[in-house]
């Protein structure tokens, strides 16, 4: 294969990724920018229908008044991500999500639960004080994503389905983005895709954990790419686990899948192997605990136990009444009976699952980056959550950030007459690297994903120590040789799988060593970041966030200080005389 | 059950279609069709190419043919499907085949798009969140479908979608029900001139499949009925 042989093609702005982000950017950049301008939106599966968007479960954190207001969303967030997230960004993420919320249901069509006098139902998850999350049951996501998607499939914006990012082209001069190489992978062929703006929105999906929740699309590629594109990427050892996900084996892809957080606010058990309740041996809010303290006990029972033949610890809500449960957790109950668990009834066996990823390419508050034409949103970019997103904040910073994209690259767009000439070595280098493993023998490559995800929960996982990362280190090391030396079998290259899980374990391996050595190099525990070597959290007023970038062939992590633009740790901009909490005791 | 196999006779196109490939793969105690199809790729034929997601049934991208019918393959237990020790396994009827288990769902969304199937607002983001009682008759009925996750099975099951071509099929008119009922939207006649075209809800003979193999338990059949109703009472009262 050679660069010759790429398939050319061009658009004025270019969107990776079909989640929350992807698709408001699509049709915020249509809004914004001139009425030629060529749009084209490029996904690694269906539009709408990969992602992790579609996948939210319980909500989006608005602060829509009944004395709630987004100073108080943003005091939680702050709070939340241990004084560790951009203020400016989480700022943003809080004023801009009221007007988001409005488009969603305006503009977009989506119709979330209504109270009986027919405003909008708002709960409270873990870490907020006030009932602030807007949800449609417990399958927010799928509202969200059909209706945004419907939307821009009748926008006429260009469809680049099932294709893949391999790397971002640079311009000689490494200044700013000429485009973006990928795979057809209905048909294997390169293409190298010319725009003036490009939005990475891929996602982030920490998958190289034994156990995890995202969907099978997500393996890190936006954030691999931007690794090699010499991108600054901030609080990557930053990597969020939900307690319970669902343990059935490494033969199924049901394993790491979450069971939600209602099901312990609303009062479910965690037992242990011997049939022990424990959280109350770790925290005094029990079961109800945040998600990191929970993981952390679930965990520490599990290695208590060491037992391979009984991992995981059990969830049981039998004694909530099992038609109870089944009335109230419906769609939790029946997914669970379709892979043989009794959810209502019995105990399903669950593990820490790693869920999401705070960590991401540095932007400023329009989603630019430090290279001239690529912008970053969702989960791909770092800094509004910090150490630790709240649960509703996903959806809202996806949203919020996919549409500033989209209205920032309309107008950006007008600037940049001429398409940009990219820098045929990094052309050429990247398409070396995507048809590598096309000359090797070829070999199975499961076995070796296990290893990489064993290697990462074992020794990078809910605790850490400096032996331990030290130790994955090296293992990550290992996998990442080995897997030079297994090929895949490139006779036909349409639709072929196995290649993709050749490229998706590279960028898993990739990303893999960049939390390791950022989890190294953050000394104290903070929010999902938890080291048992140094437990403590450190001053407030000193946080320093990592930054981890490709220096001379290796990956780099120093430490910068946060910025207190807003408010400074001790202090709050919420009103003197305001109530710690406007969520009633349950 | 382990130290069992299950045998998996997989049914593969375009080229030839329909070619039958049978697989001997290992029998797990929590295993869904998926699961099996992905043992068939990551251990003995890498060249085996469909499409997944979520693995949850939240995204509808895994939908095949399972011994003939179709079915979300991550939320089917295998237990639920084995003749004896057997399962056939083949692509999503109506709708093209990429590549072997994989097929082509633009027509599926071309249609869902034809039919109207996307909100029609007067109001905007400066403006206020309507208030709508969730327990109003309309709301109800706009709830009763909202929840399709457009998987493809209904258009899999229906017979009018494999002798005609046109037909928008159930899910795409599940949605324009849903929307027609919908007080936020402001679409009516835009939606019923395109649910009563050529491709529209009277093709539907009320066979019931789509109703009978949606994995969420909606009812596309009753919608179309739906439309049917409006759409005639709409003719008489415009007379056109």
């Amino acid at each position: 294969m050679r660069v010759s042989e790429i398939e050319r093609h061009d658009t004025d702005i270019l969107i990776l990724g079909t989640g929350g982000a992807g698709l408001f950017a699509a049709l915020h950049a249509k809004q914004t920018a001139p009425e030629a301008t060529k749009i084209t939106i490029a996904v690694k599966g269906l539009i709408g229908k990969c992602g992790c968007t579609r996948m939210v479960q319980g909500g989006y954190n608005v602060a829509l008044g009944g004395g709630d207001t987004v100073e108080r969303h943003f005091m939680d967030t702050i709070n939340g991500g241990k004084w560790l997230p951009n203020q400016d960004m989480a700022w943003r993420l809080c004023e801009q999500a009221v007007v988001r919320i409005r488009e969603l249901e305006n503009e977009v069509g989506c119709f979330f639960d209504r109270n009986a006098d027919g405003s909008l139902h708002q709960k409270a998850f873990a870490g907020q004080t006030a009932d602030r999350t807007v949800h449609k049951g417990d399958l927010t996501g799928i509202e969200i994503i059909n209706r945004l998607m419907e939307k821009v499939l009748a926008s006429g914006v260009e469809k680049l389905q099932e294709h893949r990012a391999v790397g971002l082209i640079p311009t000689k001069d490494g200044a700013a983005l000429a485009g973006v190489l990928m795979i057809d992978m209905r048909t294997g062929a390169f293409r190298f895709v010319r725009a003036k703006t490009v939005l990475m929105a891929t996602g982030g999906g920490p998958t190289m954990y034994k156990y995890h929740t995202p969907s099978g699309d997500k393996t890190m590629d936006g954030l691999a790419m931007a690794l090699r594109a010499g991108l600054k990427l901030r609080d990557m050892e930053m990597v969020q686990f939900h307690p319970t996900g669902l343990l059935a084996g490494d033969h199924t892809r049901m394993t790491g899948t979450v069971l939600e957080e209602g099901l312990r606010g609303a009062g479910g058990q965690l037992v242990n192997h011997a049939g022990q309740r424990f959280m109350f041996d770790y925290d005094a809010n029990g079961e109800r605990a945040t998600r990191d303290i929970v993981s952390r006990g679930i965990y520490a029972e599990m290695r208590k136990n060491n037992n391979p033949d009984q991992e995981g610890v059990f969830i049981s809500m039998s004694h909530l009444g099992p038609e109870n449960v089944r009335q109230k957790f419906k769609g939790m109950v029946k997914r669970c009976a379709d892979s043989g668990f009794d959810l209502a009834a019995g105990k399903v066996e669950v593990v820490p699952t790693a869920h999401y990823f705070m960590g991401g390419v540095v932007v400023d508050v329009d989603t630019r980056t430090a290279m001239e034409g690529l912008y970053v949103a969702g989960e791909d970019a770092g800094g509004a959550h910090g150490s630790n997103r709240l649960g509703g904040n996903g959806v809202a910073n996806s949203t919020v950030y996919g549409g500033i994209a989209g209205d920032t690259m309309g107008v950006d767009v007008k600037k940049h007459v001429y398409f940009r000439d990219p820098d045929n070595d990094v052309l050429a280098a990247e398409l070396e690297r995507a048809v590598y493993p096309l000359g090797q023998k070829p070999d199975l490559i499961m076995p070796l994903r296990r290893k990489l995800q064993d290697c990462m929960w074992d020794n990078v996982g809910v605790m850490r120590t400096e032996a331990g990362m030290k130790q994955g280190l090296g293992g990550i090391a290992e996998v990442s040789t080995e897997l030079m030396t297994i090929g895949v079998d490139g006779s036909n290259l349409a639709f072929n799988l196995t290649w993709h899980d050749w490229l998706n374990l590279r960028s898993l391996c990739d990303i893999s060593e960049v939390i390791t050595k950022a989890g190294l190099a953050r000394q104290n525990s903070r929010g999902a970041h938890y080291r048992e070597d140094f437990p403590e959290p450190g001053a407030m007023e000193d946080s320093e966030f990592t930054v981890a970038q490709m220096q001379n062939g290796n990956v780099a992590v120093m430490r910068e200080p946060v910025e207190f633009t807003i408010v400074k740790p001790g202090e709050t901009v919420l009103p003197a005389d305001a109530p710690e909490t406007l969520v009633a005791t349950q | 059950m382990t130290e069992q196999t299950i045998k998996a006779i997989i049914e593969r196109g375009p080229n030839p279609m329909g070619a039958r490939t049978q697989f001997d793969v290992p029998a797990y105690d929590n295993q869904t069709v998926l699961d099996v199809v992905s043992w068939v790729q990551q251990n003995v034929d890498p060249t085996l190419s469909y499409r997944f997601a979520c693995r949850v049934g939240m995204c509808g991208s895994c939908a095949m043919m399972v011994n003939g019918v179709p079915r979300w393959t991550c939320r089917t237990h295998i237990s639920k499907v084995l003749v004896g020790n057997e399962v056939t396994i083949a692509p999503l009827r109506n709708l093209p085949v990429v590549k072997d288990l994989v097929v082509d769902m633009d027509a599926f969304f071309d249609k869902w798009i034809a039919a109207e199937g996307l909100h029609h607002g007067a109001l905007t983001r400066e403006d206020p969140i309507a208030k709508v009682d969730p327990t109003s008759s309309a709301r109800v009925a706009s709830d009763a479908g909202v929840e399709c996750i457009n998987c493809a099975v209904c258009y899999a099951a229906c017979d009018t979608v494999s002798t005609n071509q046109e037909y928008l099929g159930p899910a795409a008119l599940q949605r324009a029900w849903t929307l027609l009922n919908d007080t936020k939207d402001n679409g009516r006649e835009k939606i019923l001139d395109a649910v009563t075209g050529a491709g529209g809800c009277q093709n539907c003979h009320s066979m019931g499949s789509c109703t009978a193999y949606c994995p969420n338990e909606l009812d596309p059949m009753s919608a179309i009925a739906g439309l049917k109703r409006e759409s005639a009472k709409s003719f008489f009262r415009k007379g056109r």
